[in-house]
């Protein structure tokens, strides 16, 4: 039998809550992939939009690409230099080019489309045919 | 809602609702918060796998039954015998009555392990004496016995701390 006294300490006891212990790992992993699950379908759906609009603008940038250097092409024949490259004309050729790009491509096969005069040779015929003991 | 999601989502709110009592529960017997803690998260943890809580009548003296196994298979596991950890804080006190906590952790500690048991199951576990009794395997009449011996015992080893504190200032 309890007396008021007890009850009265029992009150008193009560009145300490115990602390809580630490989340169990598992619950709070759970509780979180139950959360996350609609966040990474929307993540994966936001991934697939990225990636068919980087190819569909991989296709068109190549499409531009292939048209432009048609272009180009067209463009540095009409305005290619006749006269050895100097500064001058290669800056006038950077000027009038349709893309540095361009520009570049067009004076490093220059050498094809200009051909030498006739009765010179160019250094790198020249030390082609340079025996060469080794 | 699926089966094992229910499952998971009651033992969430079982853990939530007698968490703290049962972490108590195991610190009062073990002596040491981390086994104690360490417990806790073993008997949910296979509750979670096995699903065996939702099938128990009395689902918070089976978690109680279940903590007191797998602290005690552990103290036969670790094979010692720990003196009461009283550095660790139990509660959260009233009023923050950091002292009062102090004294009631103390008082509890020099109560022996089967009265400690049962006045924690009792106040802050609250089961009744004959759930009580179930669970260590004694009469229910034991198990109020002892509680009333034990509470006898923590109120005057906690008010004959509070005097000595008293008369010291």
């Amino acid at each position: 039998m309890q007396t008021p006294d007890d009850e009265q300490f029992e009150a008193y006891l009560k009145r300490f809550h115990p602390i809580a212990p630490e989340p169990v790992p598992t619950l709070s992993v759970s509780h979180s992939s139950r959360r996350s699950l609609p966040f990474g379908t929307w993540l994966a759906a936001v991934a697939a939009i990225l990636v068919i609009g980087a190819v569909i603008l991989h296709i068109l940038s190549n499409r531009v690409v292939v048209s432009n250097r048609a272009g180009d092409a067209a463009i540095t024949e009409r305005h290619a230099p006749s006269e050895p490259l100097t500064m001058r004309s290669a800056n006038a050729w950077l000027a009038t080019a349709p893309s540095f790009k361009a520009a570049v491509d067009d004076l490093a096969f220059r050498s094809q489309t200009n051909p030498l005069p006739q009765g010179k040779q160019s250094a790198v015929a020249v030390l082609s045919k340079e025996k060469i003991r080794l | 809602m699926g089966r094992t999601e229910r499952n998971t989502a009651e033992i969430e709110a079982l853990y939530r609702q007698h968490g703290p009592a049962l972490l108590l529960f195991a610190s009062a017997i073990s002596g040491d918060r981390g086994r104690a803690q360490d417990a806790v998260h073993q008997v949910f943890l296979k509750a979670i796998e096995n699903g065996s809580v939702s099938q128990a009548k009395n689902k918070k003296a089976y978690l109680f039954a279940c903590v007191r196994n797998a602290v005690l298979n552990d103290a036969k596991v670790q094979d010692r015998n720990m003196p009461l950890d009283v550095d660790s804080v139990w509660f959260s006190p009233p009023d923050r009555d950091y002292a009062g906590e102090q004294n009631l952790r103390r008082g509890l500690g020099e109560l022996p392990d089967d009265q400690r048991e049962v006045i924690v199951l009792h106040v802050w576990g609250e089961l009744t004496f004959s759930e009580i009794g179930d669970l260590l395997g004694v009469s229910s009449n034991t198990a109020a016995s002892r509680y009333r011996y034990a509470l006898a015992k923590l109120r005057g080893s906690m008010l004959a701390k509070e005097n000595s504190c008293a008369d010291s200032r």
